[in-house]
């Protein structure tokens, strides 16, 4: 009898503990269904100033990165890429799959480079690896025949040596920086045009010195003065 | 348009074999292009190169100017100046070209009839001292005044001081320095009992944290920020940003910590909560080199005429010290700071860490503060707690703004209440600059007059009948221009402007005599590092423009007080140094002969036995220090620092409902103070063009503005129109706006508060409450 008691006891102290204990994780369970309403994210960032130091953490590599003179890039063929200077440049080189998305296939080389064997080339760095809707500026080229003639004017891009103001003074920004803003990508490494690879990528800060040329806004009125 | 090149023919073939550079180098793929690149600048084999300081900031580069045919035409960075290495910034390289403004002054005008003549300089001259002899007979000494400049040359600034102070006697003397490096002065002074830093930039070689006090440096300091950067990316230095808003500074260092305006206050004393609180108080420092002060509070804020105020410093015990902490946990700090607890803690546990070096950089932010000698203060209690102080990569850095605010105002001391070595309170010091400058000792008087603000306001109420400006254009500098601009068009003062360029208070001026640009004379400056640099003249400056010093000096001459200004127009700037080095001979201040500076890139003093002394107060580097311990803070009798028991007290005029946003100003890289030089060089003019109003993407939202659109900043004062800018250049707080200061335009001082610090008298320009509304 007493045995007998003792296991029923014995029970029903672990019927009580599995009550409390379920009863327990249950109220936790209904509190985590709770998501708590976030405010809106409040925007921290300057994406025209924090870019230029967003590849900054590659200045010293890049400083140190010697030049392949046989497989530079130069300018000509850099905007040969382009429709105009400063429109995204076209895919040159054939894509296997369709339908991919940026982030797991362009960055894969493009974000920070390399050599590629299979084009002969340095792969180009993105100044803006944050889109990764790569294709919906950037296009393939898969004829060179056209639909009809065309006889759009294309800008001739800016030259190399020309922007400094003094003798020796850095040379101005002469292009437009938007989705260009950061200088590094395109300016420093193995895949940069040979005419503007910088020498000196571990100053990172580059608009201390270069200032942009023509700063796209509306001129509001000439800096006059009265007398 | 560079006109400054006059010999057209080399450049254009320079230019000819740039471009043929260029030609060839695309023709030949395989060529390295590094030396290509390099080819297509001219050879500067011609060039004749001058070492100088750089004209801008207070960070004092090394600049060495490109002279071809009496015409300077390159800069580039001295790669023999420590303080630079090589490297300046946009304005420091362009710096040259505004001198061939083509609104250059060039001769002296005289307002005639409401219209300005052209006047051969002696007679201008001869107009100024006569109008001023006529001023002091009619209306006493105190009737004239001068205010000059942080960018004055220490020659200029002596020659200024002597003649108010030593010729004159009156103490009407004040710079534009008080606007910006007053508070830092103060700081220095009640702390330390000598200003000016004990660190030098070596720091930024070997410390481990950057910690930046609402300062921009990578727009405002940018030589001495890549100095830092490169300490980040080499040997993994943090840099934190701690700061009202999120600028090009933020977004380069490792975290940015943003606080609500004014509450820094509160921020330094939750960081000396935790230092004291979790035991990481250096103790035997503490002991050994530490005072406890407290001062007065509530000491309101300068707004109206005549305000006076004096400190009455008072010692307490540790223990008393302690129990005012009390009232700033990070947790009762972190309700009004917006800072969070977290990052209060972060803060304080860089500081408190005894095995990492932590230097802290401040400028603008913490001076143009109501309570700006407090804030100072309160940095250094946080410094002076933790003993990391006066030891390379330890310490304090008040920055400085103008290339010699230190060299300047605060040693050669053009303030109403300093002289050369010491204030004018003090008899000793009266009487060592009467025997140095041969004049009866009584007539320095010993009562300061007129700081900045009042200085203008004494203009407004027709106390001062006569003004003379040097080196600087308060009418865009000043708080508050909306009453001072309406004051100094009054009849009642007779305006003399020198200046470069016309700027709006030459507009005002009954004279304005033409001065030659900083590389058209010689002189010297001191920097922000103790650092002081000589130039020799490059160039002739154009017309009849005149140095400075020497207006000042004939002027003087011609009121009579030729016997005090022997010096020869040659070879005044030498002169004159020789007899103002006289003032700082000793261990404490010692100044580098000429001789030294002329043959390097500056010296920093105490230059002692051949010696600059980069760290003050540490017997080791200091041979100042004779108390045969190892830190000697001789500025204090007892040869002990000060830390101060300072409270948060809120701002002089804060949001409401009817002005709900903070109103910030400031500066941008390309442009330097007022404009007069920057806007005149075309590099920079194209890069920033006019000022705007940064907004929040939020606010902005909120109000239905775009960027560049057309908005009108409203105040109590005043009210200015200038275009949105939204998420470019720099992203201010929720509740928050930014303007830069340098469109003379779009003139945002109409707005701003003349509220200023009772101890330093400097104003704030970084906080007053103005209202949005689309233009």
């Amino acid at each position: 009898m007493k045995k007998r008691l003792g296991i029923i006891f014995l029970f029903a102290l672990l019927f009580g503990a599995f009550i409390t204990i379920w009863n327990k994780s249950y109220h936790q369970g209904l509190e985590e269904a709770y998501i708590p309403i976030k405010k809106d994210n409040i925007i921290n960032e300057l994406p025209s100033e924090s870019k230029v130091f967003t590849r900054s953490k590659h200045a010293l590599n890049y400083a140190e990165m010697p030049v392949d003179a046989k497989y530079q890039r130069s300018l000509i063929t850099y905007y040969n890429n382009r429709a105009y200077p400063g429109a995204p440049p076209s895919i040159p080189h054939e894509i296997l799959q369709d339908g991919i998305v940026g982030g797991n296939s362009c960055l894969k080389c493009h974000e920070n480079g390399g050599f590629v064997i299979k084009y002969n080339a340095y792969t180009p760095v993105t100044p803006h690896p944050e889109m990764t809707n790569c294709r919906q500026c950037h296009v393939e080229s898969r004829t060179k025949t056209l639909f009809k003639g065309n006889s759009f004017y294309k800008k001739t891009p800016p030259k190399v040596g020309i922007n400094n103001a003094l003798l020796g003074s850095p040379p101005m920004i002469p292009h437009a920086l938007q989705m260009r803003e950061n200088c590094l990508s395109c300016h420093a490494g193995s895949s940069a045009p040979k005419e503007i690879r910088v020498s000196h990528p571990e100053r990172v800060n580059c608009r201390q010195c270069h200032v942009p040329k023509d700063k796209e806004i509306k001129d509001l009125d000439l800096f006059t003065r009265a007398n | 348009m560079y006109t400054s090149i006059t010999n057209r023919r080399s450049f254009i073939k320079k230019m000819a074999l740039a471009s043929a550079m260029t030609a060839a180098a695309t023709m030949f793929p395989g060529i390295i292009f590094a030396d290509e690149q390099e080819k297509n600048i001219p050879k500067d084999a011609d060039l004749d190169w001058k070492k100088g300081p750089c004209r801008f900031c207070g960070v004092g580069c090394g600049i060495l100017v490109g002279v071809e045919n009496g015409k300077a035409v390159a800069v580039k960075g001295d790669p023999s100046s420590s303080v630079n290495k090589g490297l300046l910034c946009v304005k420091g390289y362009h710096q040259i070209m505004c001198i061939a403004s083509k609104d250059r002054l060039t001769h002296a005008l005289v307002k005639k009839n409401g219209s300005y003549v052209k006047t051969p300089i002696n007679d201008a001259l001869d107009l100024v001292a006569s109008k001023m002899k006529q001023t002091i007979k009619n209306h006493g000494k105190d009737s004239v005044a001068m205010y000059t400049s942080g960018q004055s040359t220490i020659p200029e600034g002596y020659v200024a001081s002597k003649f108010m102070k030593g010729a004159i006697g009156t103490n009407n003397l004040d710079c534009n320095a008080r606007l910006c490096m007053a508070s830092a002065v103060a700081g220095f002074l009640t702390t330390f009992g000598a200003d000016e830093p004990m660190g030098c930039y070596e720091d930024i070689d070997s410390a481990d944290y950057f910690i930046t006090w609402g300062n921009n440096m990578a727009e405002m300091h940018p030589v001495l920020f890549s100095r830092m950067l490169e300490q980040k990316n080499r040997r993994d230095a943090k840099i934190i940003d701690f700061a009202t808003r999120t600028t090009r500074s933020s977004t380069a260092s490792n975290k940015s910590i943003l606080f609500e305006p004014q509450t820094d206050l509160a921020v330094a004393n939750a960081i000396c909560y935790e230092i004291v609180n979790n035991g990481w108080v250096n103790t035997s420092f503490v002991e050994e080199h530490c005072n406890f002060n407290k001062g007065l509070t509530k000491m309101g804020y300068g707004l109206e005429d005549n305000y006076k105020f004096k400190d009455k410093p008072s010692k307490i015990s540790f223990e008393e010290y302690k129990e005012f902490l009390e009232d700033y946990t990070p947790e009762k700090v972190s309700k009004y700071s917006k800072v969070s607890v977290k990052d209060i803690k972060y803060l304080a546990a860089i500081y408190g860490d005894p095995n990492k070096k932590v230097v802290s950089y401040w400028c603008m932010g913490m001076n143009q503060h109501t309570r700006g000698t407090w804030m100072n203060n309160l940095v250094y209690n946080i410094h002076l707690l933790t003993g990391k102080i006066s030891q390379p990569g330890n310490g304090p850095f008040s920055l400085t703004g103008q290339p010699s605010a230190c060299g300047t105002a605060r040693e050669v001391g053009t303030f109403t209440h300093k002289l050369p070595k010491g204030v004018v309170t003090n008899e000793k010091h009266r009487r060592k600059a009467a025997k140095i400058w041969k004049v009866p000792y009584e007539r320095i008087p010993s009562k300061p007059t007129y700081h900045a603000t009042e200085m203008f306001r004494a203009v407004d109420r027709g106390d001062i009948k006569f003004i003379w400006t040097q080196v600087t254009n308060p009418l865009v500098s000043l708080p508050k221009t909306s009453r001072y601009k309406p004051g100094m068009q009054k009849e009642s003062c007779f305006v003399v402007v020198s200046d470069v360029f016309p700027t709006p208070t030459s507009d005002v001026a009954d004279v304005i005599l033409p001065a030659t640009w900083h590389i058209e004379k010689s002189g010297l400056y001191g920097n922000s590092e103790r650092r002081t640099q000589h130039w020799d003249k490059m160039v002739e400056g154009p017309g009849e423009t005149t140095d400075d010093a020497w207006m000042t000096i004939e002027v003087a001459k011609r009121m009579g007080y030729g016997d005090l200004f022997p010096y020869s127009k040659e070879n005044h700037v030498e002169e004159i140094y020789n007899e103002y080095r006289q003032f700082h001979v000793g261990k404490k201040h010692n100044m580098a002969p000429l001789e030294v500076l002329k043959s390097q890139a500056g010296a920093i003093w105490p230059y002692v036995e051949g010696k600059s002394t980069q760290w003050r107060f540490n017997a080791a580097y200091d041979p100042a220090c004779d108390n045969g311990k190892d830190f000697h803070f001789y500025g204090k009798p007892d040869g002990k620092a000060v830390i101060w028991q300072r409270p948060y007290e809120p701002a002089a005029e804060s949001p409401d409902d009817e002005y709900p946003f903070w109103l910030n100003t400031g500066r941008v890289i390309e442009h330097w103070h007022t404009g007069s030089m920057t806007r005149r060089i075309p590099v920079l003019h194209k890069a920033v063009p006019h000022s705007y109003v940064e907004l929040h993407p939020e606010d902005a939202k909120k109000m239905k503005i775009k960027n560049g659109e057309k908005v009108k900043v409203v105040s109590r004062r005043g009210s200015c129109i200038l275009p949105a800018s939204v998420n470019e250049r720099g992203l201010p707080t929720i509740g928050q706006v930014f303007v830069p200061f340098f469109d003379e335009n779009m003139m945002i001082n109409d707005v701003t508060l003349d509220a200023f610090c009772p101890i330093s008298k400097e104003p704030d320009y970084k906080k007053c409450a103005v209202k949005i509304i689309k233009a």
